[in-house]
């Protein structure tokens, strides 16, 4: 059972890191993080259907999902159609662009600190600790 | 990768053979018959991986109605930075050497 809550002063938005102890040590452990970390950017994701979605960002989680928004969604057979809001399930997504602007190992650092930041306030202000702390 | 644990060098599992590619050109063989081409950056124990300077090949085959022919017919595709999710990932290897 989870008691531990989200700190107040932590910003919303964009830079919002996910609620579950569970997303974050799955994401924290594989390549997502790079994809948390491209949220306001746009991208172009290639899904399994052979069909592109290109738009911002909004939000990814630890399963790969992706919501996108301002999109571009271009079908199979190239027809286009604009969407305000679209939520692509993890399994559909083939490849993720990558915006030429963006420092990968800048950006999973930042991420992962962000991560770290999270778990370290939790047991610094009492709550429940994540993991034992080692002892050398 | 990026957790807190050092890497070590000795080839212990599979997946470390991949670890020898890093920053290297690999080719990647993906389901639905796409090839990938490029430097590999960075990837994961799922297979997700970042490839820069990536060319994707795609092979399709049409079938001449009349002839029977099988017509190979292969789209190339130039990408800068991609993220491909593992879950596509047939095979890694050393790039193909043009024979």
């Amino acid at each position: 059972m989870e008691s531990q809550q989200e700190p107040e002063h932590l910003p919303s938005g964009p830079t919002e890191v996910v609620n579950s102890i569970r997303e974050r040590t799955i994401a924290e452990n594989s390549m997502v993080v790079l994809l948390q970390g491209l949220q306001g950017q746009v991208t172009t994701v290639d899904l399994k259907n052979e069909s592109t979605a290109r738009g911002r960002v909004v939000n990814v989680d630890a399963f790969m999902n992706i919501r996108l928004d301002n999109v571009l969604y271009r079908d199979r057979r190239g027809q286009l159609t604009q969407l305000q809001d679209l939520f692509i399930t993890g399994r559909n997504v083939r490849y993720v662009h990558i915006p030429d602007n963006v420092d990968i190992m800048k950006t999973i650092q930042s991420q992962l600190a962000r991560i770290h930041r999270v778990r370290n306030f939790a047991s610094h202000g009492g709550g429940r600790k994540e993991f034992a702390t080692k002892t050398k | 990768m990026h957790n807190d644990q050092p890497t070590t060098n000795t080839v212990e599992e599979p997946l470390d053979l991949i670890r020898l590619s890093l920053d290297e050109r690999i080719y990647v063989k993906m389901r639905n018959d796409r090839e990938l081409r490029g430097r590999l950056h960075a990837y994961d124990q799922h297979l997700n991986m970042i490839l820069g300077d990536v060319e994707e090949t795609v092979t399709t085959v049409e079938i001449d109605e009349e002839t029977y022919e099988e017509l190979y017919k292969s789209t190339k595709r130039n990408i800068p930075m991609l993220f491909v999710r593992g879950d596509g990932v047939v095979l890694v290897a050393p790039p193909l050497r043009v024979g």
